[in-house]
């Protein structure tokens, strides 16, 4: 039974950058599907439907980035995570997990995105704890990620946390 | 069931909100129907929203939906209540409880202040028996007028 998750390497983490991903340029036609699969089975907005511009959740790395490339010492950029961070690469423990969970979201925005952006992702470390929970000691963790745009406008900046047990 | 007769209050302007107000709830009856859509745009095919038994195999009586189709719900709540010329300046949503295939979700709001153009809401969404599935705030700003 883990006794706990959070060693000094794992605590001492935080405030780290992990990686900065560019995606391609926004297209109009991923807008819409976005907006077309979020409403359904409804139409969706029409101004969706035209990408005047895009929702504030889309995600413009959802199919991956044109570029990727860690910001840890030692780190070849190999290993691409999208959604947090890459943990083995901070020299955290490789805990073995039954089910990882989205536990929620913080999202601060900025300017909107538009057909065309270019969005630059920064990822860092948040902050990790754990909790008792039915199904035993949780980890709690929590990755950052700031997105501009092309003109180093902020686009959003979120904390996402997920739980682990 | 995709629709509501509970009150609107769309493309709003800061001077018809109230403190108590309700936003008109966003609604979707979830199974793989909405998730393979979702997963197809958002490149999120997680077996536990996939099937059944993958779902079982993680503790839960059966599939679940995306934490992030939720995420996208609420915004979906927030866009109809700004209207064209608001803006969504923040949201945070803590996921309680998973969505289970054949739930029906719906998105609610509450306003809880207005400071200026600002406007405070709670959020939640909530299955058919009413157990609350995510809860959070949201702080948007409309027009003047």
């Amino acid at each position: 039974m883990t006794e706990t998750y959070l060693n000094d390497t794992v605590i001492n983490a935080k405030g780290t950058l992990c990686s900065r991903s560019v995606s391609y340029p926004i297209e109009a036609s991923a807008i819409r599907k976005w907006a077309m699969a979020v409403y359904w089975p409804e139409p969706a907005p029409q101004k969706f439907m035209d990408a005047e511009y895009a929702p504030e959740d889309f995600d413009a790395f959802a199919w991956g980035p044109a570029s990727y490339a860690s910001l840890l010492p030692g780190d070849d950029s190999s290993v691409v995570v999208r959604h947090g961070i890459n943990e083995r690469a901070l020299g955290f423990p490789e805990w073995k997990f039954r089910a990882g969970l989205n536990g929620g979201m913080n999202c601060t925005y900025g300017v909107r995105m538009h057909v065309g952006d270019v969005i630059t992702d920064v990822k860092s470390v948040g902050e990790y704890t754990e909790r008792q929970g039915r199904n035993g000691l949780m980890l709690i963790t929590q990755s950052i990620s700031t997105w501009t745009n092309q003109r180093d406008e902020l686009v959003k900046r979120t904390i996402n946390t997920g739980i682990c047990y | 069931m995709n629709s509501s007769s509970a009150p609107s209050i769309p493309a709003s302007a800061i001077s018809r909100i109230q403190v108590g107000d309700q936003l008109q709830p966003f609604i979707r009856r979830t199974d793989f129907d909405n998730w393979n859509r979702y997963a197809a745009v958002n490149d999120e095919f997680l077996p536990h929203s996939m099937n059944d038994e993958a779902a079982r195999r993680e503790g839960f009586p059966k599939a679940f939906g995306m934490g992030n189709l939720q995420w996208s719900y609420v915004h979906s709540l927030l866009r109809a209540f700004i209207g064209p010329d608001g803006s969504i300046l923040r949201v945070d949503v803590q996921f309680r409880n998973p969505n289970l295939r054949e739930q029906t979700v719906t998105a609610h709001g509450t306003v809880t202040g207005i400071d200026g153009t600002t406007v405070s809401i709670d959020l939640w969404t909530q299955e058919d028996e009413g157990a609350r599935l995510a809860v959070g705030k949201a702080l948007v700003s409309l027009p003047s007028g």
